[in-house]
């Protein structure tokens, strides 16, 4: 998740207005999701990975990566529909167990390839959004399509904060280290709750004196923030309206 | 007098209602356009006082008075006060709330109700003052220490505050961003923003501050220029702090009859050089 953050900030397609950016991986998503089609999913994933990579100047082998990462739970769970135990085999292919057989037809075969590909495609999506869009871009988005304010700022305030935890959290482990406390099993779960009632308490401290810290400048229950704006262009936003009304003829 | 900008009056706090207290009956006069070094050891209640300042801590008994007018607490009262008192807190990730720069300066001026185009001119105008630019782009986590102050200042600059409070504004810094910021104070200074700024570093002290505070216990100890105050052993002595090089230097160099001791004492390593290279010559 890191990875992603450090990554978007140096995407070659950052600086693209946010709006385009986000409506395209919506939109595709979308449409990507409802076709439910083995094809579209195909065309998604070609897309989205071209977009994000060539681009988007993502290495290709990080990209692969990252898609694998839910691969292995899509496998996992479409494993149960592909396959059957059941007394008589179907038309794909069957392995005797005893009196059973672990069998499969080919209609649930290729339902479960479709299921993949989709799932795929549509992670491949917001992937394209996350490896492109820094979080404040995302979160100025949101605010133009009048998402809760409270909603909105919250966002704000966990997304700079996670970071702040993690450190935090890295530097009093380092020091744990430092005093072996994570010799043995005993000591590390030992360490381990600690840090997680120290992080505990200094975050409330901290969530304090950042208040302090706002209500000094004039604070008054609203986050306002400007943001620099890219200005849309026209030949991107046609690009992007062409695409989709392709794809969705072609879901149809 | 007119130009007093801050008045505290036996002002009391303690954060836990017990017999501790972090202010005991503090009581200090700030004149505008000065240059002030606050100094005293850790818990003296230096922090508490400049957040009494903005109006953040509300002392428990004594009086504030801002332009010789008393803080009556209410919300107006108090938007009013944090528009003209900035403050620059220690750790700057506990002042930076966004993961943008931009985003993150533009913060202070838009709750002070200026219009956006406005905001957007000033917040560039200070991001070019500050030379934020280079690192304008990335994220705030991505900063370095240094960056991070330095945006923390603009933060708080770009309200145009008459009053900036710098707490400590040097410490973790490297030499390099050390520099930086105590330009950036110069320049605060030369716009006419009274500038009060915690410091342990008695030679910065001695030689930019107007006036010197000193506090202990939550009291103030001594206030007046620096050579007085610097210049008074048992007052250092109890604060642990140690006299600046150059009055020290100064002073061994007047009991070993090299210098004249009718001189006056030099402010600053410069005065100091020529009064040796006079007598050389």
């Amino acid at each position: 998740m890191i990875t992603i953050d450090k990554m978007c900030y140096h995407s070659k397609l950052r600086y693209e207005n946010a709006g385009e950016k986000f409506a395209f991986a919506v939109i595709t998503l979308l449409i990507c999701v409802m076709s439910r089609s083995a094809a579209v999913a195909g065309i998604v994933l070609a897309v989205t990975g071209v977009l994000t990579v060539w681009k988007g100047g993502i290495p290709v082998a990080r990209y692969v990566r990252f898609l694998t990462v839910p691969l292995a739970f899509l496998i996992l769970s479409t494993a149960a529909i592909m396959f059957n135990i059941r007394r008589t085999p179907l038309d794909l292919f069957a392995l005797p167990i005893g009196g059973w057989y672990l069998t499969a037809s080919s209609h649930s075969f290729f339902y479960a390839v479709s299921l993949v590909l989709t799932a795929l495609a549509a992670v491949s999506c917001l992937y394209f959004l996350s490896f492109t869009t820094p979080m404040p871009d995302i979160l100025q988005v949101l605010r133009r399509l009048h998402c809760p304010k409270l909603m909105i700022e919250m966002m704000l305030l966990i997304y700079r904060f996670i970071f702040i935890l993690l450190d935090t959290a890295s530097a009093i482990s380092t020091s744990q280290d430092c005093r072996m406390g994570n010799r043995d099993y005993k000591t590390s779960l030992k360490s381990f709750g600690m840090l997680g009632s120290v992080l505990m308490i200094r975050a409330v401290s901290r969530s304090g004196k950042l208040y302090d810290s706002m209500e000094a400048r004039c604070y008054d229950g609203t986050i306002r923030v400007l943001s620099e704006n890219h200005p849309p262009k026209k030949k991107v936003i046609a690009g992007i309206v062409c695409f989709e009304l392709l794809l969705f003829s072609f879901a149809l | 007098m007119n130009d007093t900008i801050i008045k505290a009056e036996n002002l009391k706090f303690s954060y836990d209602d017990d017999n501790t207290h972090s202010l005991n009956g503090l009581s200090l006069e700030i004149k505008k356009g000065q240059k002030i070094a606050v100094m005293g050891a850790n818990g003296s209640g230096k922090s508490t006082f400049f957040l009494c300042c903005t109006g953040i801590l509300k002392p428990q008994s004594g009086k504030l008075y801002f332009h010789g007018r008393e803080l009556s607490y209410k919300k107006k009262d108090l938007l009013e006060l944090r528009s003209k008192v900035g403050i620059v807190f220690q750790d700057p990730d506990n002042q930076l709330f966004c993961a943008s720069v931009y985003q993150e300066i533009s913060f202070g001026p838009l709750n002070l109700g200026i219009e956006e185009e406005r905001v957007k001119k000033e917040v560039e105008d200070i991001i070019q003052q500050l030379e934020i630019t280079p690192f304008r782009q990335k994220p705030t986590h991505a900063l370095s220490g240094g960056q991070k102050k330095q945006v923390s200042i603009a933060d708080i600059l770009v309200m145009h505050p008459e009053i900036i409070i710098l707490d400590e504004p040097a410490a973790a810094l490297d030499p390099r961003h050390t520099v930086m910021v105590n330009h950036i104070v110069d320049q605060m200074t030369e716009e006419g923003i009274t500038v009060l700024m915690a410091t342990h570093d008695v030679n910065y002290a001695y030689e930019w501050a107007d006036e010197v505070i000193l506090f202990e216990n939550g009291r103030v100890l001594m206030q007046g220029n620096p050579q007085r105050v610097f210049s008074d052993k048992e007052v250092l002595k109890r604060t642990n702090l140690e006299p600046p090089v150059v009055l020290e230097f100064f002073e061994s160099l007047c009991r070993k009859g090299i210098l004249d001791e009718s001189l006056p004492v030099p402010k600053n390593l410069k005065t100091l050089e020529n009064y040796i290279e006079n007598i050389s010559s």
